[in-house]
């Protein structure tokens, strides 16, 4: 609330580096397997290619526990609301990863009943081309989300999230820095008005007892 | 040895079907819609070779199709046999526009059932005696039979919520005799409640 969170200094990013540090190496993918691309991610899953080696140890079936929505597939229209619930069931940070042509595009799918790309519904960090694409391609991904949460400031994101209570208290502090100095304007002519009789009084007095 | 000419010629006879001449593979019978099921039922349980599989049932629209005379269109039954392997035949069933009805198969072969929600969802034909014709592939608030030739194809039409099935699901139990006795807290059926977070807002 004070300046030490609007500028970055050493604690802020000390923190900063702390907390991506932790984010990056334990990204915990939600796979929204739809198609082929599920049956990559699974071969990115297991021994040959070893997602864990990057710190995604476990994929989480539940959205509560992942970081990262990893939508590999199709999505129809009937599927939309689904994709869209697990989005916001997830807890923040969360990420998404639009693996493959169908989930970046719709693919070939030019079809009454495919969804021409989740970035309809859903903000999308990463997106994976190829049908499917390669495990090496998942990496790849995964690699630049690693790079753009390494970017990411946690106290920026907290000075933007209290932005507005910031703002609030600030009007508020001016409004009443104003009231105040009309109050003591106001005492301050009352007084001088005060003196001011007082001092008429006193010259009439001092007049009448001359004569 | 008996063959589906055979069987054909049977059918000619008791139900008046007519061979469909455009068939490269001469498998294919025209039945009327009022037949269906007398034909069905005879070919599964008396014929001379019994057909005892429905492989699948598919709608047909000849709005574009080229020389085409009759109703627009069309509801193909293929079945095969098998006790006497490697015998197949075709019923189809021509369908006008005016009185898109046709008998349903689905007390005969129960894996018509969801077939003939297909070809309602996607043609629009409708089953008459279905126990349960709602839509199969496409979601609720669809409207239009996409695969109808003068559905647009690109036309796309969003769902604001989610397929919420249990409480037709209960009601689809309670008709058959069930009732429910507990209901867990996480799947309650208010609606205000289920539809939050959805796509609506």
């Amino acid at each position: 609330m004070t300046a030490e969170a609007e500028k970055p200094n050493i604690i802020t990013s000390s923190l900063d580096f702390l907390v991506n540090w932790g984010r990056t190496n334990s990204l915990w993918p939600f796979p929204y397997g739809t198609a082929c691309c599920a049956i990559e991610f699974m071969s990115t899953e297991v021994g040959r290619y070893d997602l864990s080696r990057i710190g995604s140890e476990y994929v989480r079936f539940t959205p509560r526990q992942s970081d990262v929505l990893l939508v590999a597939g199709t999505i129809t229209y009937k599927q939309a609301p689904i994709l869209k619930r697990i989005y916001e069931q997830m807890a923040e940070p969360r990420w998404v990863i639009a693996m493959g042509a169908c989930a970046c595009s719709g693919g070939f799918y030019d079809c009454y009943c495919t969804v021409p790309g989740i970035d309809h519904i859903i903000p999308v960090d990463v997106y994976i081309g190829g049908c499917p694409s390669r495990p090496e391609a998942f990496f790849d991904a995964m690699f630049d989300l690693q790079k753009k949460i390494k970017d990411e400031s946690y106290m920026k994101q907290r000075a933007e999230r209290v932005k507005d209570q910031l703002e609030m208290i600030k009007a508020k502090t001016a409004e009443a820095k104003a009231n105040a100095k009309e109050f003591a304007r106001e005492k301050v002519v009352d007084i001088k008005d005060f003196v001011v009789s007082k001092e008429q009084e006193i010259v009439k007095k001092a007049q009448f007892w001359k004569e | 040895m008996n063959t589906v000419e055979e069987i054909f010629s049977v059918l000619e006879e008791k139900f008046g079907v007519k061979r469909d001449t455009r068939d490269k593979w001469g498998v294919c019978a025209v039945v009327g819609a009022a037949y269906l099921h007398n034909v069905v039922q005879f070919l599964k349980d008396s014929a001379a070779i019994k057909f005892e599989m429905l492989v699948d049932i598919a709608g047909i629209d000849y709005l574009t199709y080229p020389n085409h005379e009759g109703p627009r269109f069309a509801v193909s039954y293929a079945f095969k046999s098998v006790s006497t392997p490697g015998q197949r035949i075709r019923l189809k069933v021509q369908v006008s526009e005016d009185s898109l009805k046709v008998p349903t198969i689905s007390d005969l072969f129960a894996n018509a059932n969801w077939y003939e929600r297909e070809v309602f969802d996607q043609f629009g034909i409708v089953f008459t005696g279905h126990p349960d014709l709602r839509r199969l592939l496409n979601h609720v608030e669809f409207v239009g039979h996409p695969l109808r030739k003068d559905y647009p194809a690109q036309k796309r039409q969003w769902l604001s919520t989610n397929d919420y099935l249990l409480p037709a699901l209960e009601k689809r139990l309670e008709d058959l005799g069930y009732r429910v006795v507990q209901r867990s807290k996480e799947v309650g059926t208010n609606d205000n409640e289920f539809l939050e977070g959805s796509i609506k807002e």
